[in-house]
């Protein structure tokens, strides 16, 4: 498998399987940040194609010796999350039933029980509620942290504040994720909040 | 250590991103304080589900839209425009319509009675293809009918022979012998040797109709009646 650099080199070339190469490799990744940011799965596709849109328009701009190309793409993403935040702050509404029902749907394993199944969609569930309760900067430096498995260094560039301003903030989201998420399962009653060790 | 210098380590200590000194001061102030226990084992619990959390599974087209979004329809490559190109030759029905041609073209070309080998320009007269097929079907209609012919005359010749064969045994049982007069008899005409020679007679006469007919069908003439 190629490196990004090298295909960023022949994307810029005009080699459009570079560019398809590059999409193939990293569009999970940015649908799952947009996921966890937005909460909607076709809100997230939608945002996803903007980003790439962006990511291809400014593409001779990335500079390899300033970071790596998956820190960059990260960058303009969370840039772009954060506009579209901004943009639909008044008109945001509760998810529409839609994209309730599009978020549960998932391809059933073959190897795992359904018990096994319901209960790792309501995790699923769960989080994804307890993250939108975070407010925008909280849930980016966490997001960035546990989910999409960032090191400090590169969420600092990625967010652009400093390593000691990540650390707290990925501190803070985390206490404050743990409450959220000890409420919720607390409203479930006891049976379920008691299921944790 | 205080609870708020605590829930401010808390994620550093989980890390295991503090200092040996830091370290113990934060299980020291665990070990007596039962809230900051709970609140560390809040955070583990949340950090786990974090982790175990999958990733969700984009729609399988969005790389496709992401593409046409950006840089348009892929144009196929010369080797996928070479297979679409030849594509239909590969099926099946193409080899049925080629196998019908040639042998439509062969039919024509027979009846025509054209010699592709020595093709001439006359050859290439529509005139001469009428010309020939009409010939074509004259002979055949002339072979049909010698061959007619030729089973009738053997059917009867046969049909006489075995006539011939049954007569002398009948007549031997019907009639008597007719006694031979007396000094003897010059005439050895024996019975149904007039009959035997009337046959031969037709057969000659058959054989030379049947060669006449030949010659005539290999000159490319329809008989006379």
């Amino acid at each position: 498998m190629e490196h990004d650099p090298e295909l960023v080199k022949r994307c810029l070339g005009g080699d459009n399987s570079a560019w398809e190469a590059l999409l193939q490799s990293h569009t999970r990744k940015i649908y799952n940040l947009c996921y966890r940011f937005t909460g909607r799965p076709s809100e997230a596709e939608d945002l996803t194609q903007e980003v790439f849109i962006k990511i291809f328009q400014t593409l001779k701009t990335f500079d390899g010796a300033q970071g790596t190309f998956p820190t960059w793409l990260a960058r303009v993403a969370r840039n772009h999350l954060v506009d579209h935040y901004r943009r639909t702050k008044k008109d945001r509404v509760t998810s529409s039933l839609e994209d309730e029902v599009g978020g549960m749907e998932e391809k059933p394993s073959p190897t795992v029980e359904p018990v096994a199944q319901v209960e790792s969609r309501e995790r699923k569930e769960l989080l994804q509620r307890a993250l939108d309760r975070l407010s925008p900067d909280l849930r980016e430096a966490v997001v960035l942290r546990d989910l999409q498995d960032l090191d400090y260094d590169e969420i600092a560039q990625v967010l652009g504040v400093p390593e000691g301003t990540v650390k707290s903030r990925i501190n803070r989201g985390r206490l404050e994720l743990a409450r959220v998420v000890k409420r919720m399962e607390g409203m479930k009653g006891p049976a379920k909040a008691g299921g944790r060790s | 250590m205080t609870h708020l210098e605590l829930e401010n380590l808390a994620s550093e200590y989980l890390e295991g991103q503090l200092d040996a000194v830091r370290r113990v001061q934060v299980e020291e102030h665990l070990r007596e304080c039962g809230p900051c226990r709970e609140l560390i084992s809040d955070l583990q619990h949340v950090m786990e589900l974090c982790h175990s959390a999958e990733d969700v599974e984009p729609a399988p087209w969005l790389v496709a839209k992401i593409m046409r979004a950006t840089v348009g329809e892929r144009k196929p490559t010369f080797r996928e425009q070479l297979a679409a190109f030849f594509r239909p030759a590969t099926q099946p029905r193409l080899a049925y319509a080629v196998a019908m041609a040639i042998f439509s073209f062969s039919i024509i070309i027979n009846a025509a009675g054209l010699n592709l080998r020595k093709l001439t320009l006359a050859d290439l007269n529509p005139r001469t293809w009428v010309y020939q097929a009409n010939r074509t079907g004259h002979l055949l209609y002339a072979r049909v009918e010698k061959f007619y012919y030729d089973l009738r005359v053997v059917y009867e010749i046969e049909s006489r022979l075995r006539q011939l064969r049954s007569e002398p045994s009948k007549q031997e049982q019907k009639a008597p012998k007719p006694e031979a007069p007396p000094g003897g008899s010059t005439d050895r005409t024996v019975p149904g040797a007039t009959q035997l020679a009337s046959v031969q007679g037709l057969m000659t006469a058959a054989a030379s109709s049947t060669g006449v007919l030949t010659k005539m069908v290999v000159k490319g003439r329809s008989p006379s009646p």
